[in-house]
């Protein structure tokens, strides 16, 4: 027991990095991910809520234009894009009302950032000789892993 | 031997909390430092006992009580 730290994930990454992390939390969520060509055909009806990961960072490179990817399920559909500025845009469409869709939108956000965290982290460890010891999700959804050094 | 361990829960915002255990003294801040190099901006860093203990040393503490008895007939 030498040091209790708590950090804030600062998210930069690649497109291709952040669309996994967001595949990776849209299951669990009940989302599924849509087609390009479905979204341009149908677009969900009802209110519309845009936030971004604060101080999120889509690298350009491997990149293309207009590059976005799209979650669904019945209540509510999420378009993730690179804003003008770089950051990860969140744009929530759906049935609920803009608080609802804003709440809901937070809640992702959180959760991609979680997924991308967790994986930064084990991959920096592993890389730096550390192996896990043991990992479960908790009953919050927090994701709890004890690592040790290998020697 | 020391062996760095550390115990980490991501919650679901994406909040990062690391206990660094099985090390002492500067050894400490040298993983909290590199956990920050990581994951990205450090929103507090606290120590607790095991940090300020010496690296590497046993301490050993000496208690000595004396008795003074009058002699007696005094």
């Amino acid at each position: 027991m030498s040091a209790v730290c708590v950090l804030t994930p600062v998210v930069i990454a690649s497109w291709p990095a952040m669309s996994a992390a967001v595949v990776g939390v849209a299951g669990p969520l009940g989302f599924s991910v849509v087609p390009i060509a479905t979204v341009r055909q149908r677009r969900q009806s009802g209110e519309r809520v845009v936030t971004e990961i604060e101080g999120s960072e889509v690298l350009e490179e491997a990149m293309g234009e207009q590059e976005k990817i799209v979650i669904r399920r019945d209540d509510a559909e999420i378009e993730f894009s690179r804003d003008e500025r770089g950051a990860l845009r969140l744009c929530v469409t759906g049935k609920g009302s803009k608080a609802e869709l804003d709440r809901l939108g937070r809640e992702v956000a959180g959760r991609v950032v979680q997924q991308f965290a967790y994986h930064r982290l084990m991959t920096e460890l592993k890389a730096r000789d550390f192996g896990v010891v043991e990992e479960h999700v908790g009953a919050d959804q927090s994701i709890n892993v004890r690592v040790r050094l290998n020697r | 031997m020391e062996q760095p361990e550390f115990e980490i829960t991501i919650a679901p915002d994406g909040k990062v909390r690391v206990h660094v255990t099985g090390v002492s003294g500067e050894r400490c801040l040298e993983y909290a430092d590199m956990i920050r190099e990581i994951v990205g901006r450090e929103e507090s860093r606290d120590l607790t006992r095991e940090y300020y203990a010496p690296d590497g040393s046993v301490r050993i503490g000496v208690q000595q009580q004396i008795h003074v008895r009058e002699p007696p007939g005094v």
